[in-house]
């Protein structure tokens, strides 16, 4: 995201502002809270189910206690990734209130020009600065976010090692085999969507960084 | 910042109270932001001022998609209900925003263009949201000379701006009111001196209490629901307003 020059923050432009695309990152971001609530109720049945496998699924009730684990962790990194998007929402709305202030002041400075009110000088410096101060700020979040994506992003792989581990073990549960394999497939096409919604949040963000 | 809280929902029908900022200027009144949602629309009313813009639209997006939102409800013109508008419109310039003939020359110049307003005439008019017909229920001089409630017949939620606001101390911070008579306190010398005319007082109550109403939910305070919606009705019919003192 470039955060360098906040390009369109608050400016009905052709291109996209700023905010909407924090807003889009919030979305996406919550669309995967959900899921990781999805994930925390079906490792808890396939912990059930594999009790009631009994000793024809013991590899796969150690995997899915696992599973649960993993859930518990994403569940936590989403949670996390959540307030620091909301951050980044505050402070990229903050900017743009601050640019619209800026540009009316741009704005009476020229009207102004011919009159030379030297006044005016320090209100248009505080108002950069102020800008500054948030875009700092931003750059922070920006920088933490990022960092936060790659950890989910490992997690995101080690619960789709996890889920195919799972397949493997399912593979031996005997008459529960079946219901075993459905349980780890349907694990493996939910982590598949984490996967895919974090990757696309991370292009999104590199594609536009400095 | 602000926190918002789903009031009622019904499937994808829902209403958003976006309330309480604790770090909110002392200097700044309290203000109550209201979203409606159904079929993937929503509409903001009274979205509040500009200097808190940030908290609003924050609180908003962690409950909500505020790229949803097609339309702005103001109560009425002032600074604190509507001078955002700008804001708003630059996150979305195809917002449209409903509002009082009255005030269709006056509000722009918070921002917006010719294309951005649309005038609701003095007897209200229906509101089209998504699967939902909101009603714009008159208010005149409630406290603004052009003025407007939301109603939504199916939720059965009475949007009221100023009437029913009430000026609490911090530390009285609940979502609805828990004690009528403790709390109308905090609501007295506000609407006797903020609500102009006993006529016009008098109209809106015969007006609202002919619709079905479980919340009553005013832009300052908290919210009235089941039997303290028609206590408020009596007590504000009973009440000589337009005093400067009690």
């Amino acid at each position: 995201m470039d955060v360098s020059t906040f390009e369109g923050v608050g400016a009905p432009s052709a291109q996209e502002s700023l905010l909407a695309r924090i807003v889009r990152v919030n979305e996406e971001i919550k669309a995967i809270v959900a899921t990781a609530f999805k994930i925390n109720l079906m490792a808890l049945n396939a912990i059930f189910l594999a009790k009631r496998a009994g000793t024809a699924a013991l590899g796969f009730g150690v995997l899915s206690n696992e599973l649960r684990r993993f859930a518990e962790d994403l569940t936590r990194e989403m949670a996390a990734l959540r307030v620091m998007t909301a951050g980044s929402v505050s402070t990229v709305s903050s900017l743009m209130q601050q640019r619209r202030l800026n540009s009316i002041l741009a704005a009476t400075v020229k009207e102004c020009a011919d009159a030379q009110i030297p006044a005016l000088t320090p209100v248009v410096e505080r108002g950069e600065w102020s800008m500054d101060e948030q875009l700092t700020r931003l750059r922070a979040l920006d920088k933490s976010l990022h960092g936060a994506l790659a950890d989910t992003n490992r997690l995101a792989e080690l619960g789709g090692v996890l889920a195919r581990s799972a397949k493997i073990e399912a593979a031996y549960g005997g008459r529960y085999s079946t219901a075993l394999m459905q349980v780890s497939t349907d694990f493996a096409e939910v982590i598949e969507l984490i996967k895919l919604s974090l990757e696309k949040l991370t292009k999104e963000r590199l594609a536009k960084d400095r | 910042m602000k926190t918002s809280h789903s009031i009622y929902q019904d499937g994808n029908h829902r209403w958003l109270a976006i309330v309480r900022d604790p770090e909110r200027a002392g200097h700044l009144i309290d203000t109550n932001e209201f979203l409606v949602e159904s079929g993937g629309d929503s509409l903001l009313c009274d979205p509040g001022g500009i200097e808190i813009f940030p908290a609003v639209f924050s609180a908003l997006c962690a409950e909500a998609d505020p790229t949803a939102i097609r339309g702005i409800f103001a109560s009425h013109q002032d600074p604190d209900i509507i001078s955002s508008l700008a804001l708003w419109l630059d996150f979305n310039p195809a917002l449209k925003c409903y509002t009082s003939w009255l005030w269709a020359t006056f509000l722009p110049h918070f921002g917006g263009t010719a294309d951005t307003f649309v005038s609701i005439p003095d007897e209200g008019m229906p509101i089209p949201l998504g699967a939902l017909d909101l009603r714009a229920i008159p208010a005149h001089y409630l406290h603004s000379s052009g003025n407007h409630h939301l109603y939504d017949p199916k939720a059965r939620i009475l949007f009221s701006g100023d009437v029913g606001a009430a000026l609490l101390p911090p530390e009285r911070n609940g979502l609805f009111v828990e004690d009528f008579d403790s709390h109308i306190r905090f609501a007295e010398g506000f609407h006797r001196r903020w609500m102009g005319s006993n006529a016009a007082k008098m109209a809106w109550c015969e007006r609202v209490a002919a619709l079905e109403i479980d919340m009553l939910c005013p832009q300052h305070g908290a919210i009235y629901q089941g039997a303290d919606v028609g206590r408020f009705i009596q007590w504000f019919a009973d009440l000589d307003v337009g005093r400067l003192r009690e």
